[in-house]
């Protein structure tokens, strides 16, 4: 097993506005450890998200080159990129409905995503390891915001990811439904699950084993 | 099936604002496809129905005639009629029979009649005297010739014994007999009493009985009645198992008869031409409407646009996406298709010209809509692919299919086939159709000229629209909050209000320019013909007749008419022409000298029974004479009896006008009314066409309304948040419904103006140069546009009253929760 799970080699991001090339991330390299929480922490504006959307396959970079376990995305097709995040990623989104299929129920959504990975979720005990037990056939929208979330990486569990990122988990959500989440968080590290948060939530920051500060799209020393 | 996409359909219903406008504008579609296909089916069975009614309906069916050199001898007119009735058993013929005029004696003074025999003739005779059926029925005009009296024998009594005396046939004839009229209505005119009418038997028996003397060669009529065909087919079907039918007896006949010839290839003529014509707007409709599934499955993806970048990042295609928006629109498109489809058939009697349908139409329209269906699919699936490939796959590339199909100058390439078209109308246009048998040929390109001419108009607005939006960041009209806050919502809704702005210029300029030219081609129709008969009916008159019947006084006109090689002229009273001819302009003072009419020789003229004229008034044109000939005063001719032939021209229809003569004993023949003067196919097709033309026309206003309507609801948190602003700063209610009445007011009145203009300009110049018989004056003219202008602007003024009564109604029902939600 590789001993990083996903490695990012000098990349940077441009994005073409009306007003010109604008630089999102610059010569970005780093390793993310094939276990424990890794944050990419920084300012608003700073790229985290930015950098996340690389990680997770979402988005080329427009310069440098990004490992998943060993192997180089670069020169992938759309579809064998469609192919490891089928597999192998899980993408949380800041906003906690955006992770969820609104008009399925809780456990269709459990199953939905693990249906999308190729692989079978068992619902009511993933409930019960989110704290969600009984909720199976809930409506999404009869969840609170904290609810919702953590059901998002229950989801993520359920597609059994190699990595687990999530973009501002807790942002969108008040604080006791925002240590729900860093509870979640924190279970999905010890479990040995490698996640990688981008966020400049302190506290959550403070979980990290692993933290990168990111500064106008550079990696700060 | 995965979970998402298997739930798709249920996940519709989460929207049923979406789900409506998906079923509407597949509604549409299919609405125009199938309506298409029937209606140029239905033109099929309305030129079958227009052609039929001009002949005989009694004889549609083929038939046979033994007149003339072949008229059978009287001793085998019950066996032949035996062998007929044997030959066909399938089908009762009606068999006429009739002897040639003989001199006959009733006891009285000694007349010309000729007699007959036809099943049922008796019961379509109107009786003056007796009744009975067991004996001869004598005509009128007989009657009153030889003073007979009911009860009399003539020929020695060897005749049957007279039992009723009846009113004589007259023009219009009734249907039943219509065929029969070369023998039952007299020629009282070219051989005066000779020609005589019929003295009816009372049997087949009694008919083969009758003395030599009285007969010798018989004329005999062959006839199949039948229901009169609706469609195509049935009419085809008519003539085959006709044919078929009388090709075992058609020996020893010497006229054979297939009205219906004529009629089945002119009426398959016609759909050909009406489909070919209806084509190009129909497919220009069917892409506005697939544009507008495109829409739909835009706003589709817009909505659910998490969800999807959700499947997205879970590894799901552009092609799985693409499916996931199919499996969630399809059924309300396969929905709104079948809507479409009975929509289409139900409104048949309001939009085409018959509610007949050949077999198979309703098959064909079905299977056009489930191509309209499958593609709505199809674009539905691409759109919501290249949606989510776009959104997702290839974000912040810049969408350079839509700049390079916004930067394309299609206004130029429509403008170029307007160019072309223009010149269709102009060297090959339409051709005449008063020849005799001739096919109504119509040009479609030439016919599709003024619709060009509006795509063109409203592709050009749509381009400066968007240059003037684009460009409205300059104006400053603060002053003016009420204005500023129009422009600034009209720029920030560009796309939206162009392709309203289109698609209403579109509905407008269709709905005009079909109005202008059906209504035009009718007029010219009614117009066209009564200049061409002169009169609204006509009948021939002895030269001696000089007086009208007072039942005649007041609405006819007694008219002389002159005839050598191709010089024509009219011998008229002043006095009264006018109230006899069709309605035509004209100095009533010039009718007391001779004219000159259309582009005669300014010269003396002789024609026969005239006096030399040379006149110098000139009138362009004159009613029957139409651009050539020569009109002279009754008072300037010598003898009545020189003049080539005498009419009354009567206003009252022809009915009215030969009961009236007939009442006061004037003799008269060849008759005639303006309804059936003019072979009217070619007009009564472009009418049919562009009547077509506005039904699309109303469909793309609808699509125009509910697009305009919709734009306004979907962007009701922008209104309710902007209008909350302006609210704040202290514009009033009034102000702000002023301000969206402007806003969309502003896009309708260019969609009318642009519309309306764009389809008198074309239609002025096309609807003149659409004339299906030059040779007829006058040419067609473009009707009054005001009743058109009148209907688009109150419709026009509803939808925006009703669009801005909905922006302030959301600006006024704005929840906070939903003003302050990010």
């Amino acid at each position: 097993m590789a001993e990083h799970v996903l490695r990012l080699s000098e990349v940077g991001v441009e994005y073409r506005t009306p007003a010109g090339a604008v630089t999102a991330v610059s010569g970005v390299t780093l390793d993310v450890p094939a276990s424990g929480m890794t944050v990419l922490a920084g300012p608003s504006g700073s790229g985290k998200s930015t950098l996340l959307r690389v990680l997770s396959l979402v988005e080329r970079p427009t310069a440098g080159g990004v490992e998943l376990r060993g192997t180089g995305t670069a020169r992938l097709s759309s579809r064998a990129r469609r192919k490891l995040r089928r597999r192998e990623i899980a993408l949380v989104f800041q906003n906690p409905a955006d992770n969820l299929i609104g008009h399925l129920d809780v456990g269709d959504n459990l199953r939905a995503a693990a249906q999308a990975a190729g692989r079978h979720a068992p619902v009511e005990e993933l409930l019960e390891q989110l704290g969600l037990p009984g909720t199976a056939t809930w409506k999404v929208s009869a969840m609170s915001g904290g609810q919702q979330q953590r059901l998002a990486f229950g989801c993520a569990l359920a597609r059994q990811a190699t990595v687990v990122l999530a973009d501002e988990p807790t942002s969108q959500l008040d604080t006791s439904s925002a240590d729900l989440v860093l509870e979640t968080l924190a279970d999905l590290a010890r479990r040995g699950v490698p996640v990688v948060v981008a966020s400049h939530d302190p506290r959550l920051i403070a979980l990290a084993d692993t933290r990168f500060d990111l500064r106008n799209g550079v990696l700060a020393a | 099936m995965q979970i998402p996409w298997r739930a798709a359909p249920r996940a519709a219903l989460s929207s049923p604002l979406t789900l409506l406008v998906s079923v509407v504008t597949a509604l549409l579609l299919s609405f125009v496809v199938a309506a298409a296909t029937m209606h140029s089916a239905a033109s099929g069975s309305a030129a079958i129905d227009y052609q039929q009614n001009r002949l005989c309906k009694e004889a549609l069916h083929p038939s046979l005639e033994a007149t003339g050199v072949g008229a059978v001898p009287h001793q085998h007119v019950a066996e032949v009629v035996r062998e007929i009735t044997a030959a066909v058993p399938d089908k009762r013929p009606l068999i006429g029979t009739y002897t040639r005029e003989k001199r006959v004696d009733f006891g009285g003074r000694p007349t010309e009649a000729k007699f007959g025999y036809r099943p049922g003739a008796t019961d379509h005779l109107k009786v003056l005297q007796g009744g009975s059926k067991d004996g001869l029925w004598v005509p009128q005009s007989i009657a009153a010739t030889t003073d007979l009296q009911l009860g009399k024998r003539g020929l020695g009594g060897r005749l049957p014994p007279v039992t009723a005396i009846y009113a004589d046939v007259i023009d219009p004839l009734p249907e039943w007999w219509c065929s029969e009229r070369h023998f039952v209505v007299p020629n009282v005119l070219d051989r005066d009493e000779l020609a005589t009418a019929v003295v009816w038997m009372p049997s087949a028996e009694s008919f083969a009985e009758l003395p030599p003397e009285a007969a010798d060669d018989t004329d005999i009529t062959v006839r199949f009645p039948a229901a009169a065909p609706r469609t195509i087919d049935q009419a085809q079907a008519l003539l085959t198992e006709g044919t078929a039918r009388i090709a075992p007896i058609r020996g020893g006949f010497n006229r054979e008869m297939s009205p219906l010839v004529l009629p089945v290839e002119n009426a398959a003529q016609t759909v050909r031409n009406v489909r070919s014509a209806v084509l190009p707007l129909t497919l220009i409709s069917l892409l506005i409407g697939l544009a507008g599934i495109a829409t739909v499955t835009v706003q589709w993806a817009q909505r659910r646009q998490h969800e999807l970048r959700l499947l997205w990042v879970r590894g799901s295609g552009p092609f799985a996406l693409g499916g996931r928006g199919v499996l969630e629109l399809g059924l309300p498109l396969v929905v709104g298709g079948a809507a479409g489809l009975g929509t289409a058939r139900l409104l048949l009697p309001v939009y085409a010209p018959s509610d007949a349908l050949p077999p198979g139409t309703g098959s064909m329209a079905a299977l056009a809509v489930l191509v309209v269906v499958v593609l709505s699919i199809a674009v539905t699936f691409a759109t919501g692919a290249l949606r989510t490939h776009r959104l997702f796959q290839v974000a912040n590339r810049g969408n350079r299919l839509r700049k390079v199909l916004t930067a394309l100058p299609w206004e130029l390439a429509t403008a170029a086939l307007a160019a072309w078209a223009w010149n269709r109308v102009q060297h090959s246009g339409l051709s005449t159709t008063t020849e005799i048998g001739g096919l109504p040929r119509i040009d479609a390109a030439a016919l599709a000229f003024p619709l060009l001419v509006v795509l063109t108009a409203a592709l050009v607005t749509v381009r400066l629209a968007r240059w003037a939006l684009a460009a409205s960041h300059r104006a400053r009209l603060w002053s003016k909050p009420v204005a500023q806050l129009a422009i600034r919502r009209l720029a920030a809704a560009s796309g939206p209000v162009t392709g309203v702005l289109l698609v209403g210029v579109l509905a407008i300029g269709t709905i005009a320019v079909g109005t202008a030219i059906a209504g035009s081609q009718k007029t010219a129709l009614d117009v066209k013909s009564g200049m061409y008969t002169g009169a609204n009916s006509f009948a021939q008159i002895k030269p001696d007749t000089t007086e009208l019947p007072a039942s005649l006084r007041g609405d006819s006109a007694i008219v002389g008419y002159v005839e050598q090689h191709d010089r024509t002229a009219l011998v008229v009273d002043p006095k009264t022409f006018r109230d006899g001819a069709f309605p035509f302009e004209i100095d009533p003072a010039l009718l007391n000298e001779p004219l000159r009419v259309g582009n005669v020789p300014r010269r003396e003229v002789r024609l026969p029974g005239l006096p030399p004229v040379n006149p110098t008034a000139w009138v362009p044109s004159f009613p029957k004479l139409g651009r050539s000939g020569w009109v002279v005063p009754v008072d300037r001719i010598e003898d009545r009896k020189d003049v080539g032939s005498w009419y009354v021209w009567s206003r009252k229809p022809l009915g009215e006008l030969t009961e009236a003569l007939a009442a006061a004993g004037v003799k008269f023949r060849n008759v005639g009314e303006r309804s059936k003067a003019v072979r009217g196919l070619p007009f009564l097709t472009i009418q049919w066409t562009f009547g077509f033309v506005t039904a699309l026309g109303a469909v793309l206003a609808v699509v125009a309304a509910i697009a305009l309507l919709l734009a306004v609801e979907v962007r009701r948190r922008q209104n309710a948040l902007s209008g909350a602003f302006s609210a704040r700063m202290g514009l009033g209610p009034a102000a702000m419904l002023r301000s969206h009445l402007l806003e969309l007011g502003a896009v309708a009145a260019a969609a009318v103006v642009v519309g309306i203009s764009a389809s008198a300009v074309s239609t002025g110049f096309t609807v003149p140069k659409l004339d299906p018989a030059p040779r007829l004056t006058p040419a067609p003219e473009v009707p009054n546009v005001l009743p058109i202008l009148v209907t688009t602007v109150a419709g026009s003024v509803l939808v925006v009253l009703v669009a801005a009564w909905i922006a302030v109604r959301s600006v006024r029902s704005a929840k906070i929760g939903e003003l302050i939600r990010g």
